[in-house]
């Protein structure tokens, strides 16, 4: 009985380990930014991004590079278009980002498609829909820690600007808040935490990691500091038993684990609905 | 691009082999030749064998570079087995490109080979690589042999003495891999995915890969952590004798198992999905057993024959 809720070898084994901090570093990183975009009302922006971002990851398997560069060259450069373009602007425009996204994920297609094709790669579509967590080679793993503690760190250095520009554009322009450097600011972390997420629950679910926990925290309160502390608990909370879960099916259908990001993106959406909200 | 690959691999596989054939289909054969396709080159190039000067054959999946499970037929695929008399495949879903198109173009008086009907193996067959198998080919060589003297019953005796020929030819494999079981049979090995496996049996190794692990990669699939560790420890732990690695199916899971085997100084012996360029099917076989018993007796590493 205990087998099924903790599967023997669960600690000791490596791949678990490695899913653990990178995906804990994904939450954590997802749950501090994904609060700037809920915040800001581009979710819809930011998962655009992260279908961009696949084309990375797909060109990543074509060239035989890490997938992670892949992840992280294209959520940048889309990054910098949205923010050149002025993704404000776009608010409400969900069109042009549906668009816009639809490319990405066509290039996306063509790159998994080539890639299958004409190189000897395997497994390509799934790795970079839906992530492969247990199979993070630990080159990614030091990659990602990298990654994720510059993401920490460009928010704590721009927090006030970058709060106060997304509450209220206008009212911090007015007050002398460096509204555009903020506004980069948020699109590079955003790109690294997209890039973290992609290569842990995948490119299509990473959205999930990214507003999920952060609209859970902002049912819960208000503060955005407090909303960043309940985000990550959230997203950690859900990832970490997600792969716990991922690793006790093995048990329950003998020889075929299911898929983690399957239970990490349905943890978050069980938070949200049982999510007490603000009296 | 694929399409063209494809038959430049064809030409370049049939000039290797000696074997009379046309690359792609817009050459026409000789008037009285048997047009034939095999679905893989290695199924082609025993078809080449038997039919000699009376058979043209068209290898479908030939590239060494890519994975035949994620094979994609083109139209000129479709063209050369509509147009074919005689046509092998091996089955178990592993060509079922190959079973639609055929059903999407009826012929009359086209025979068709299924390697898995014809050694009566349900689909439920896990492992779909069956050219490893040593009693695979005798059996396709023979059924071919018959298809072919009942299109050109003048020259039965023809086909009949090739495949008496071919069978003979088998025999250095067959004997390797009895010599390799009674010197090193119960040999733990780690393999990337089953294409190698009929062979391993045969040769009496102890497959110490959980097969859903290899399922997993197979299928391109995640495999399950526990797997994963287990595969991991074989290598790390040098619980194992020899690697066996499909270069055709790759990613950077399999290339940090690759590595792990390195570090671990397990020797790796290439497998392959269809037949490596400048062999025959016999010689390919041998070229593995040998390349097997080299990495158990001196520790070498053979990844690409």
């Amino acid at each position: 009985m205990t087998d099924l809720l903790l599967a023997p070898g669960f600690f000791s084994s490596g791949p678990v380990r490695t899913a653990l901090l990178v995906g804990g570093g994904a939450a954590v990183v997802s749950g501090v930014v994904g609060v700037f975009t809920v915040i800001r009302g581009q979710t819809f922006a930011g998962h655009a991004l992260a279908d961009v971002s696949s084309a990375g990851g797909s060109l990543a398997f074509l060239l035989g590079v890490n997938p992670m560069l892949g992840f992280l060259g294209m959520a940048g450069i889309a990054a910098a278009g949205m923010e050149a373009v002025g993704v404000r602007r776009l608010r409400g425009r969900d069109l042009a980002t549906g668009v816009v996204f639809g490319a990405g994920l066509a290039l996306a297609a063509l790159f998994l498609y080539l890639a299958t094709t004409t190189t000897s790669t395997t497994g390509a579509a799934i790795t970079v829909m839906f992530g492969s967590m247990f199979a993070i080679p630990a080159a990614t793993g030091r990659l990602a820690a990298v990654v994720g503690l510059v993401a920490l760190a460009g928010v704590a250095a721009m927090y006030r600007p970058l709060l106060l520009a997304s509450v209220h554009e206008d009212l911090a322009a007015a007050r002398g808040v460096p509204v555009g450097a903020a506004g980069l600011m948020y699109s590079l972390v955003l790109a690294l935490a997209v890039a973290l997420s992609a290569i842990t629950i995948g490119a299509i679910l990473s959205t999930a990691l990214l507003v999920g926990p952060s609209a859970v925290a902002l049912r819960v309160t208000r503060r955005p500091g407090q909303a960043m502390l309940v985000a990550v608990l959230v997203a950690l909370a859900a990832t970490w038993l997600g792969i716990l879960l991922a690793y006790d099916s093995f048990v329950w259908t003998p020889g075929h684990g299911w898929p983690v990001s399957f239970f990490i993106v349905t943890l978050i959406m069980a938070a949200y609905l049982l999510a007490p909200r603000r009296a | 691009m694929r399409a063209l690959a494809a038959a430049a691999m064809t030409g370049l596989l049939l000039a290797a082999c000696g074997g009379a054939g046309v690359p792609g289909s817009p050459v026409q054969p000789a008037a009285g030749v048997i047009r034939a396709v095999g679905a893989e080159s290695q199924y082609a190039n025993v078809i080449s064998q038997i039919g000699g000067r009376y058979v043209a054959v068209t290898a479908v999946e030939s590239n060494p570079n890519t994975d035949p499970h994620s094979f994609e037929a083109s139209p000129s695929v479709a063209q050369a087995l509509a147009g074919a008399q005689l046509v092998v495949v091996n089955g178990l879903g592993y060509d079922s490109w190959a079973n639609r198109l055929l059903s999407a173009t009826p012929a009359k008086g086209r025979t068709v080979i299924d390697a898995q009907t014809l050694l009566g193996l349900p689909d439920s067959t896990p492992n779909p690589h069956l050219w490893y198998a040593p009693k695979t080919m005798p059996a396709v060589a023979r059924q071919v042999a018959a298809d072919l003297a009942a299109l050109q019953p003048s020259h039965a005796a023809y086909f009949q003495a090739n495949l008496a020929k071919f069978d003979a030819a088998l025999k250095p494999w067959t004997d390797a891999l009895a010599a390799f079981r009674a010197r090193y049979g119960g040999t733990p090995v780690a393999v990337t995915e089953p294409v190698g496996d009929y062979m391993l049996q045969a040769a009496g190794c102890d497959i110490a890969t959980p097969f859903s692990f290899q399922a997993a990669v197979m299928n391109g699939t995640d495999p399950s952590p526990q797997d994963l560790t287990l595969q991991q420890s074989l290598l790390k732990g040098r619980r194992v004798k020899v690697f066996l690695y499909n270069q055709q199916v790759t990613s950077p899971l399999t290339q940090s198992l690759l590595t792990l085997a390195a570090e671990a100084g397990i020797p790796v012996v290439g497998v392959y999905e269809t037949m490596p360029s400048g062999y025959t099917y016999q010689a390919w076989m041998l070229a593995e057993v040998r390349a097997l018993q080299q990495a158990v007796a001196s520790g070498k590493s053979t990844t690409k024959l």
